[in-house]
């Protein structure tokens, strides 16, 4: 039996956060959501417990908390607001899995705000020195989290990271999540990763794919 | 977070400021609630832990599904699966937490890299299983070859904490005994 690993995750209310929260609840986690709007955060407690009756979800009353009891931290939050929570669980994060989930949009969507020799994964990494920082779910929109397979393909996933070990523990969650993981390689690959995104957001506004697109590597 | 770390560490191996924070960027911070597990068996433990707060026990379940304590582990304890956080083969024991639990964790790789790294950290790690060592050398005599009254006896005194925390039928079965048995011998000691 696999040792049930405590996954916080922070900004759970959010469209990727809520996303991402139910569907870890499919497998054998348990759930520490945080997030500042508590009643939508007991709707979205009550709402997986009523998908998953076997899930073990819980909340938690502040990041560092949430942080201090988990194996796996994931900030599911805007680029903007990584830098405050970065400060509250640097201590509690020490050595653990953080998840950067962000992708660092300027305002009107047509660029990063990223110089273009980082990333919103490594200026996460500067600020937690010593946690595995982990890129993952940027490539996928929260409407993919419902339906990871569009088209009858299943959606590719994209990791990247530093750490062997990490990357490997967060495929597992990519899995669980349904989509199709993909190490892309270190922690400097998520500028290709957020870039790719921010091209995907684009491409959605023009083609109007209506948030439900994805990447798919098409190989023999 | 890790005050009784350093301390614990500082009475084995007094250490400097350096050395100190040099050892906190390899620690992870854990909080574990009860009935938690820090380990299920046939995982590999990856890592163990210092005990800052709370309670646990570590235990095996045999083939009838009954459980076997093997140890318990209060403030200032590590517990492990000593076995499998060694040899890298799966563990045998699961250990979950008798109480909210307050954990220092070091990772396998974190205590090869310290290893390296650290004279002291060899000799922290030196004592701690020296420690280990010694007291399952006196757990195995006693459970071989000591009568049941005087193993007890010899348990109250040596651990009085663990009276006072943890339920009697898991005394019972950290002592091989059925509760009915454990409670007869400590009616039999009261009478005395």
């Amino acid at each position: 039996m696999k040792t049930k690993k405590t996954i916080a995750i922070i900004g759970a209310t959010g469209n990727m956060g809520s996303a991402i929260s139910k569907s870890l609840s499919k497998g054998n986690y348990r759930l520490l959501l945080k997030a500042n709007e508590e009643d939508k955060l007991d709707v979205l407690v009550k709402e997986i417990e009523s998908i998953q009756t076997k899930a073990e979800v819980g909340v938690a009353v502040c990041p560092a908390e949430a942080g201090w009891e988990a194996d796996i931290i994931i900030l599911a939050l805007p680029f903007g607001a990584e830098k405050e929570v970065a400060k509250k669980i640097k201590e509690v994060a020490n050595q653990k899995i953080v998840i950067s989930i962000s992708n660092p949009l300027n305002e009107t969507f047509d660029g990063l705000v990223t110089a273009s020799d980082t990333s919103a994964a490594e200026e996460l990494q500067k600020l937690l020195p010593n946690s595995k920082v982990i890129k993952a779910f940027n490539t996928t929109f929260a409407a993919d989290f419902s339906s990871p397979v569009i088209d009858g393909k299943q959606v590719d996933a994209f990791i990247a990271g530093n750490d062997e070990e990490a990357l490997q523990t967060v495929s597992e969650l990519v899995t669980t999540a349904g989509f199709n993981p993909i190490v892309a390689g270190d922690l400097s690959i998520s500028r290709t990763l957020e870039s790719m995104q921010l091209l995907l957001i684009q491409l959605g506004i023009k083609y109007n794919y209506n948030w439900l697109a994805g990447w798919k590597i098409l190989h023999n | 977070m890790y005050e009784l770390f350093f301390q614990n560490f500082n009475t084995k191996v007094a250490l400097t400021k350096e050395e100190e924070t040099l050892i906190k960027n390899y620690l992870i911070p854990k909080k574990l609630r009860k009935k938690q597990y820090l380990l299920q068996e046939n995982e590999v433990c990856k890592s163990y832990a210092f005990i800052e707060k709370g309670a646990l026990r570590a235990y095996s379940v045999d083939d009838s599904g009954n459980e076997h304590i093997i140890q318990f582990g209060i403030e200032g304890w590590i517990v492990s699966d000593l076995y499998s956080f060694l040899t890298g083969e799966p563990a045998t024991y699961n250990i979950d937490a008798l109480e909210d639990s307050e954990l220092v964790l070091i990772s396998k790789t974190a205590h090869e890299e310290l290893l390296q790294k650290l004279p002291k950290y060899e000799t922290f790690t030196r004592l701690n299983i020296t420690g280990a060592y010694i007291a399952m050398q006196k757990r195995l005599t006693s459970i071989i070859s000591s009568p049941l009254e005087e193993r007890y006896t010899n348990f109250t005194k040596a651990y009085p904490e663990i009276i006072q925390r943890v339920p009697q039928h898991m005394i019972a079965s950290y002592m091989g005994l059925t509760p009915e048995t454990l409670s007869r011998i400590r009616k039999r000691i009261s009478a005395k």
